[in-house]
């Protein structure tokens, strides 16, 4: 800590003060520059290292070098993925499908969950209203990983009568898997939205209100289009951590075509790790892949959405 | 949206019947939902399942009034919410709370009555009732079925899952019967020769095959012989226990532990679930080989939050300290982004792979570079370290991007008030700039602190909370374990019986532990003055 503090204070002070030696200043520097190649080789060499091992033909973990060995074509390179995408023993598309349902699903039912919800809260004033609001921040706050027993004998329950249209949702089923994730949609995202909501002068709703406007109205036309911003947060948010939903998942889906992709390839990796890891590499490599850029391009997106959202209300 | 609203405005000519159209839809909605509700709760109430049908008809009723009674049309906006809510939040706490004072586990899966019933489908085949001597047939498809016939000479035939058919013989002789009077081929079955059924008897497991109707099944005794299968359990009210048809024991049933308990003191085997009032919490608290493990892993879920936010904490401040004002600051904080933004798991994963003893990158370049390597997966405190390591990588750069935001909301002018009191760099930092961050940034701490409490993903996924302790089994517990990964290993871990009981009695304890922290959380941010303030 100490050391840290002093950098920084002297590197603030050798911006401010030119009066400092030239030499310190820049010994300084390079000392700083070190700790950040230091910290950037700790954070990026996993990342390297994975697609190296994607990429690397001979796919055990023991013989693989930094810069793939034995390439004497494209193919070559590409082998894991060969293996991974055309074993029947890995439905891996299957995984991915299976996981793109589950997210999408959630995140469209918990948006318009929260998006209703959270207007009622900003909007209407009645009885009860602030208990309400509190036994939701209270209920959040107890992981629902808490209550997996439970949760897991409830879809054993309910499991042989609940088929609506053909989607199942007992244990081992999507749809259960989808409404457990629904239970915690009220909890987790309605405070976040009401109090953007709440940023919208409530003079909109009144004028429209007086002209004849039903509430749905007032809602759908005009306040929705102003809320897009926070729901668009929401809902990556939602679909980001659904897609990466590792523990109810893994309890709720015991079948290998029924799994999602991050039970699939932890399942995977128990079998033979080092023998497959190329495999899971490959894996690994197509599965990150998606989320990290929709992470890096929405992340910005979003931040701006935000801002005009606020200059708007 | 709601008719009662409607009415109050200047009716126009569309609003009324659209008003009507709604109220009419939302009727046939909370119909269905009502209908489907209490068929629900019928159901899984004759399956004893009274606690979730007395739920479901609960939630049913709510769902209805809020969308019937016109004074409460504002929670319209949010009874789906609510009613998932009530179903998938707080009826699983109030349920954890019920199960955690039975006996519910493997074994003690069912009420008495439905243990029973569920016994008395299993069948056995009596030596002394054989009565049939067997000729068998088969078909293309694999399926075999018998020909059968009793001492007296009255002859049966039985295809699986269809009711025995009567049969005659045709003592003719002439093709297609063979000089018993079986006819060579039959229904689609063909008789099959002596080496076929020789062939048959070992590669198909005749023994287990069920012929004839289901609900009164043949099975194969011997090489000659065929009987019927008889009930093995029958229950008999007078004693309220259990007979082994088989063997003549009788099994008591035992309603302080759920189970029906032979004079010799076995169980038969289904027990049934009961109530054994604190007795899990007992064993929490009383067992040795339950307290200490379950102390050694408080200790360590404790100390694992703790560090883990210290440390993530650290280096994203120091990283958003050594990044303020350096050229290309931008692009490498987009860089030093990515562990947060790539799934948690495939990262644990990934790492997991990296520490392997077999030939895992880093434990083998190190072993290469220094000749040795922490045996992260044998060493219960290098496997901690090891933890806290890769939490390490996961965590920081959500504190860097935190801090990098909170810093620049301390204002400049402060600093350079101290710099002419005569503050050197260390007070500045250590008086001024930490103060100002942990107050912004406290409350995230905090919530950091609680995630990490529970947890599960990176334990489990990482060594599978292992090395396992010395003299834990069944479930074994590991030194990495925390009190969730601990939980889960009771109820759902492949090795031991899942005790969903006891597993319950521990997240309640859990419950209590992270009850305790957000009511610290909430006196530490004064969420509750802001909640008050705000709704």
């Amino acid at each position: 800590m100490s050391s840290m503090a002093q950098t920084r204070s002297q590197v603030a002070q050798s911006v401010r003060r030119s009066s400092r030696p030239d030499i310190i200043r820049r010994i300084l520097f390079a000392l700083r520059t070190l700790v950040i190649l230091l910290v950037l080789a700790f954070t990026l060499f996993p990342v390297v290292w994975i697609i190296s091992a994607s990429f690397n033909p001979t796919g055990s973990m023991t013989s693989q070098t930094l810069i793939p060995q034995n390439v004497h074509s494209i193919s070559d390179l590409l082998v894991n993925f060969d293996k991974l995408l055309n074993n029947p023993q890995v439905p891996f598309w299957r995984w991915i499908s299976n996981s793109a349902v589950v997210a999408v699903t959630n995140t469209i039912l918990s948006l318009a969950i929260t998006a209703l919800s959270a207007y009622a809260f900003s909007r209407f004033r009645f009885r009860g209203r602030r208990s309400l609001l509190v036994t939701i921040l209270l209920i959040q706050v107890f992981p629902n990983l808490l209550a997996m027993v439970a949760l897991y004998l409830m879809l054993l329950q309910i499991g042989p009568y609940v088929t609506i249209l053909g989607v199942n949702f007992g244990l081992n089923s999507h749809g259960g898997l989808v409404l457990c994730y629904l239970g915690g949609a009220m909890g987790v995202n309605t405070w976040l939205t009401k109090g953007f909501f709440d940023t919208i002068p409530r003079d909109i709703d009144e004028s429209a209100e007086v002209d004849g406007a039903t509430h749905w109205q007032t809602f759908w036309y005009l306040v929705f289009p102003l809320v897009r911003p926070i729901l668009a947060v929401v809902a990556l948010l939602s679909f980001v951590g659904t897609f990466n939903e590792f523990v109810l998942a893994r309890i709720l889906l015991t079948d290998r075509d029924n799994w999602t992709l991050m039970v699939g390839l932890y399942n995977f990796v128990s079998a033979k790790f080092t023998d497959d890891w190329g495999v899971f590499a490959a894996g690994s490599l197509i599965a990150a892949t998606p989320v990290v850029m929709l992470y890096m391009v929405l992340q910005k997106y979003i931040v701006g959405g935000l801002t005009q959202g606020a200059v708007k209300g | 949206m709601a008719a009662a609203q409607a009415k109050q405005r200047a009716p126009s000519p569309t609003g009324i019947s659209l008003s009507v159209v709604a109220y009419s839809l939302r009727l046939l909605a909370i119909g269905i939902v009502s209908v489907f509700s209490f068929w629900l709760a019928v159901q899984v109430g004759r399956d004893g399942n009274l606690f979730l049908a007395f739920a479901l008809v609960l939630i049913a009723v709510g769902v209805g009034a809020i969308n019937l009674i016109p004074g409460l049309w504002p929670l319209r906006w949010m009874s789906p919410g609510l009613a998932l809510m009530a179903l998938l939040a707080i009826y699983p706490l109030i349920y954890t709370v019920y199960i955690a004072f039975t006996n519910y586990s493997d074994g003690h899966l069912y009420t008495k009555e439905r243990a029973v019933q569920l016994m008395s489908n299993a069948q056995y085949l009596p030596a002394e009732s054989v009565s049939y001597s067997w000729e068998l047939y088969g078909n293309d498809e694999g399926t075999f079925a018998l020909w059968l016939t009793t001492e007296e000479g009255a002859t049966f035939f039985a295809a699986p899952g269809q009711p025995l058919a009567t049969v005659t013989l045709n003592q003719s002789g002439e093709a297609p019967y063979d000089k018993d009077g079986l006819p060579a081929t039959f229904n689609g079955f063909r008789q099959l020769s002596g080496k076929e059924r020789l062939q048959a008897m070992r590669d198909a497991n005749l023994q287990t095959i069920q012929f004839g109707d289901p609900a009164n099944p043949i099975g194969i005794t011997s090489r000659s012989s065929a009987g019927n299968y008889q009930q093995k359990w029958v229950y008999d009210a007078e004693q309220d226990a259990v007979v082994d048809k088989e063997t003549n024991v009788i099994y008591k049933a035992d309603v302080s532990v759920g189970e029906f308990v032979a004079a010799d003191g076995s169980h038969a085997p289904l027990g049934f679930w009961v109530q054994v009032g604190v007795e899990n919490f007992t064993r929490i608290f009383t067992s040795v080989s339950i307290r200490e493990p379950l102390l050694r892993v408080f200790g360590w879920t404790i100390a694992f939050a703790f560090f883990s936010v210290l440390t993530a904490f650290s280096l994203g401040l120091f990283m958003a300290l050594m990044l303020d004002k350096f050229p290309g600051a931008r692009f490498i904080k987009s860089l030093l982004i990515i562990p947060y933004a790539v799934p948690g798991m495939i990262s644990i994963l990934i790492w997991r792979g990296m520490l392997n003893p077999n030939g895992g990158v880093i434990t083998s370049s190190l072993n290469g570079l220094l000749g040795w390597a922490p045996p992260w997966h044998t060493d219960p405190g290098w496997a901690k370290v090891a933890v806290l390591l890769v939490n390490l990588w996961l965590a920081f750069p959500y504190f860097m991007l935190i801090c990098t935001g909170a810093l620049q909301s301390i204002s400049s002018a402060i600093y350079e008030a101290a710099e002419v009191d005569g503050a050197n760099a260390w007070q500045r930092f250590w008086s001024l700039t930490l103060p100002l961050l942990l107050v912004a940034v406290g409350p995230l701490l905090i919530a950091s602190f609680t995630y990490n409490f529970n947890n599960f993903l990176l334990i489990e996924a990482l060594f599978g909370g292992g090395p396992p302790m010395v003299g834990t089994s069944a479930p074994p517990v590991g030194h990495t374990d925390n009190l969730i990964s601990y939980t889960y290993r009771y109820a759902f871990s492949s090795g031991g019986s899942r005790e969903y009981g006891f597993a319950s009695a521990i997240a309640i304890v859990i419950f209590f532990m992270v009850g305790g922290l957000t009511l610290f959380q909430f006196r530490f941010t004064k969420r509750w003055e802001e909640v008050g303030d705000n709704v």
